[in-house]
């Protein structure tokens, strides 16, 4: 057993619109003139410290949490879990 | 729905050749039940539309009528029960974004939002999502536009697990003259302006007029991400736009798209158009079908003289509304679309915008019987108990945990907030002391079992909500929510509903000046949710400073009783919550006594007798009685000999009864015999039942026997806090 801190990013799926994102790009980093950034996606992070024997179990361990207590709504949103390096 | 094959062969023989792909998604999108009515138009027309005060009826994206001279209110409703079933967040929350730009449409200025939610079982996990997510929805863009949500009703049944319906209703108010209502004609410009346009909403009033699928992943087409940031720059520079006279008219692109706002613009004042789709600002790039059909949110449709266009766009500058001249209108009555010079479409207007009436068979489910059979052998309970029950119960407790999510005073036009108030009030705008009362209601058990009364007791029960508080009923709106059109059963729930509200209406005197439709409320194994008649409705009040408020003002006043109580405990939230039955009939609507009765409220009310009113609605008069007492913290004594009642045998069908036409009014004990000779001069029903206390309790009295007595604090906590225990 170990201890894993993972990640779990929630965000808009892509082709749908993001409107947090897309003021944030267009009022905050283009009118501030850094003309290299391309995108801009805004998302929701939660950091859980997970007790498990893997870091893949751990990973899907935080997946079925936020598929079981409907963290996100995979209709809208694309989840993303990874381990903390 | 997709096109039926009839549809098809009619769109060949209107355009006398093969539709291209790009005519066959604006047929699709625009003959949707969702944007034509084409079920529902042939019985819409019962509705009693015109009156005095009405400027303009039902045909516009909002109507609008006349309070007061000069004063016109603007206020419409309509449902975003596909969308908020799938993204309960952003699906209730477009839901508010495109009722205030249908409001905005007429140049009126946005002024409160009410909300009428249907919601499943909350000891159902998903309902529970679905709940929280349409509440987060409704109160977020609320608030971030700046308009608060005032009032609304609120509704838990199993049948709305998963499919709730969002019903959400704007007022707005403006000057009759500054009204937005020019004809556009030949040679106005066509603006776009908003959102870019995006994927997002493909054809998703033909989403709205199909069931759900059973794998809502499927439905992403559908689904909209809310920009209220957007919206209230919309507000901003339509509003700026009206006041300067700029713009002829306004239309939403809501359900249908640009093909829905173009064509009924063209139909309407007998124009075509021409059209530049790539011209218009993208958020994507985007195929011209898709162009035609996306419905992207906060987004609107300018028409504006082609003189006054340096100024529009100056003034759309100003609020950084991003914008696309996309064409003109024309008198070729064809809409006619170009992609980089290339003809897409080429439809004649009228057609498009009007598909034939389908006249569709309704036919009652034969399992109603038995929902209207009277019920007999109820088993005799503790009325004790039956109160608590009825008090903690979802549908009757306080709805604090939702309406404490709104900013309700956004504006401090608010004279009753939220739960003091049988309706809710706001100020106008006039400089002096006038203002609307506004609510919505609507009863899903009442309507399932009995569609035609059950409709006709929405109106009612709105009527004397807006009665209560001392407003005049001026008008309402209507939002009938049934099943599938194509099944004969669900059908005919809609038909019974609409003729239900054409009746009450009718009989009360108060047009219904607009409202919506919408089917296909059933889940994914088709069966229909508690089929919904919703209303609301607006009141006149000449003098804010005189509403009545439902909580007891002093000690030792007196209380009256209103009406007479009938043995009509069918369909009741007693019969329901404390024997779980959900039949026997419905109360019976009163319409001569809803009118006799209201006549003699106001009559109090203007002469100042009555100190506080509230209507007798769900929960019979042991809870009416009971919220007046809780809210206030004075206690109350009623004696239930004294409740004048015809053909009443036990003590459940006084208390509990939902016969309709009834208020309790407190009154000083000086002004009692003022209060009851007005009665007899009226005709109307009224009898001293209780007084207020000292003692801070809830008591009622059989003669000299005490049937009930709680503590004050103690109904408090079940009425305040059940809901809020259920939600977190």
């Amino acid at each position: 057993m170990g201890l894993y801190r993972v990640v779990a990013v929630v965000s808009y799926r892509r082709g749908l619109k993001d409107p947090e994102a897309e003021t944030i790009y267009r009022d905050l980093i283009l009118r501030h003139g850094y003309s290299a950034v391309k995108e801009v996606r805004v998302g929701k992070q939660f950091t859980l410290l997970v007790e498990a024997e893997s870091p893949e179990r751990a990973v899907n361990y935080v997946k079925e949490i936020c598929d079981k207590l409907m963290i996100y709504n995979p209709v809208i949103h694309e989840l993303y879990v990874t381990i903390h390096a | 729905m997709p096109l039926s094959r009839e549809e098809i062969e009619e769109i060949k023989s209107i355009l006398s050749r093969e539709p291209t792909l790009e005519e066959l998604a604006m047929f699709e999108a625009q003959w949707s039940e969702h944007c034509s009515y084409k079920s529902s138009r042939r019985l819409l027309r019962l509705l009693p539309t015109a009156g005095r005060n009405v400027l303009i009826g039902p045909g516009r994206d909002a109507p609008a009528v006349e309070v007061f001279p000069g004063v016109a209110v603007v206020f419409k409703i309509e449902s975003h029960n596909h969308p908020s079933a799938v993204d309960p967040y952003n699906g209730a929350a477009t839901g508010i974004g495109g009722i205030v730009r249908d409001i905005l449409t007429l140049g009126a200025k946005p002024i409160a939002l009410l909300d009428m939610l249907y919601l499943g079982d909350l000891r159902d996990s998903r309902a529970k999502w679905l709940a929280k997510g349409i509440v987060k929805g409704i109160s977020d863009y609320g608030n971030r536009i700046g308009i608060p949500t005032v009032a609304g009703d609120t509704w838990f049944d199993s049948s709305f697990n998963t499919q709730p319906l969002v019903n959400v209703a704007c007022v707005g108010i403006a000057k009759t003259e500054e009204l937005v209502r020019d004809r556009p004609a030949p040679r106005d410009a066509i603006l776009v302006i908003g959102n870019p346009t995006g994927r997002d909403g493909l054809l998703g009033s033909s989403f709205a007029s199909k069931p759900l699928s059973d794998n809502p992943s499927e439905d992403i087409g559908a689904v909209q991400v809310a920009d209220p940031l957007m919206e209230k720059i919309l507000i901003d520079s339509i509003l700026e736009l009206a006041r300067k006279k700029l713009v002829k008219f306004v239309k939403d692109l809501g359900g249908g798209g640009l093909t829905t706002a173009v064509a009924e613009v063209a139909a309407d004042f007998d124009l075509g158009a021409e059209l530049r789709l790539d011209r218009l600002h993208l958020r994507t790039e985007l195929t011209p079908l898709e162009i035609l059909v996306s419905e992207s949110q906060e987004r609107m449709m300018l028409v504006v003289d082609k003189e006054k266009l340096a100024d529009v766009v100056a003034v759309l500058e100003k609020y950084d509304v991003p914008r696309s001249l996309i064409g003109f209108f024309d008198g070729s009555g064809r809409i006619k679309a170009y992609y980089e010079n290339k003809l897409v479409a080429d439809i004649p207007a009228k057609e498009l915008a009007k598909p034939r009436d389908i006249w569709r068979l309704s036919r009652p489910p034969v399992e109603l019987v038995k929902l209207l059979n009277p019920v007999s052998d109820i088993p005799v309970v503790s009325v004790a108990e039956a109160l608590d029950s009825l008090l903690s119960s979802p549908n009757i407790a306080s709805k604090k945990w939702i309406y404490e999510q709104y900013d309700h005073e956004v504006g401090i036009r608010t004279i009753l907030k939220p739960g003091f108030g049988d309706a809710a009030v706001l100020r106008l705008d006039t400089g002096d002391r006038r203002g609307i009362a506004v609510k919505g209601d609507a009863n899903p058990r009442y309507t399932a079992i009995d569609p035609f009364n059950g409709a006709a007791n929405s109106v009612a029960e709105c009527y004397r909500n807006l009665v209560a508080v001392g407003s005049t009923p001026v008008a309402f709106v209507d939002e009938p929510n049934a099943g599938n059109p194509e099944k004969l059963e669900h059908f005919w729930y809609f038909e019974m509903m609409v003729k239900g509200i054409a009746w009450m209406t009718n009989e009360l005197g108060i047009p219904v000046v607009g409202g919506k439709v919408s089917f296909y409320n059933e889940d994914y194994r088709g069966r229909q949710v508690k089929p919904t008649a919703t209303i609301v409705g607006v009141g006149a009040i000449e003098d804010v400073g005189r509403v009545k408020s439902i909580d007891l003002k002093h000690e030792g006043s007196t209380i009256l009783v209103v009406g007479t109580t009938y043995p009509e405990l069918g369909g009741t939230e007693y019969l329901a919550r404390v024997h779980g039955i959900e039949a026997g009939g419905v109360p019976t609507p009163r319409p001569s006594s809803e009118l006799r009765n209201a006549s003699y409220i106001a009559k109090l009310i203007d002469d100042e007798i009555a100190l506080s009113v509230h209507d007798i609605g769900l929960g019979g008069l042991a809870v009416a009685i009971a919220e007046m007492a809780v809210l206030s913290d004075i206690g109350v004594e009623i004696d239930i000999e004294k409740i004048p009642h015809r053909g009443c045998s036990r003590l459940d069908e006084i208390l509990f009864s939902e016969t309709q036409a009834r208020y309790f009014i407190e009154v000083k004990p000086e002004r009692v015999e003022k209060a009851l000779e007005l009665a007899s001069a009226l005709g109307t029903t009224a009898a001293v039942v209780a007084k207020t206390t000292g003692r801070k309790f809830y008591t009622v009295k059989l003669g000299s026997i005490t049937v009930i007595e709680k503590h004050l604090d103690y109904l408090r906590e079940l009425h305040e806090e059940s809901l809020r225990k259920t939600m977190v």
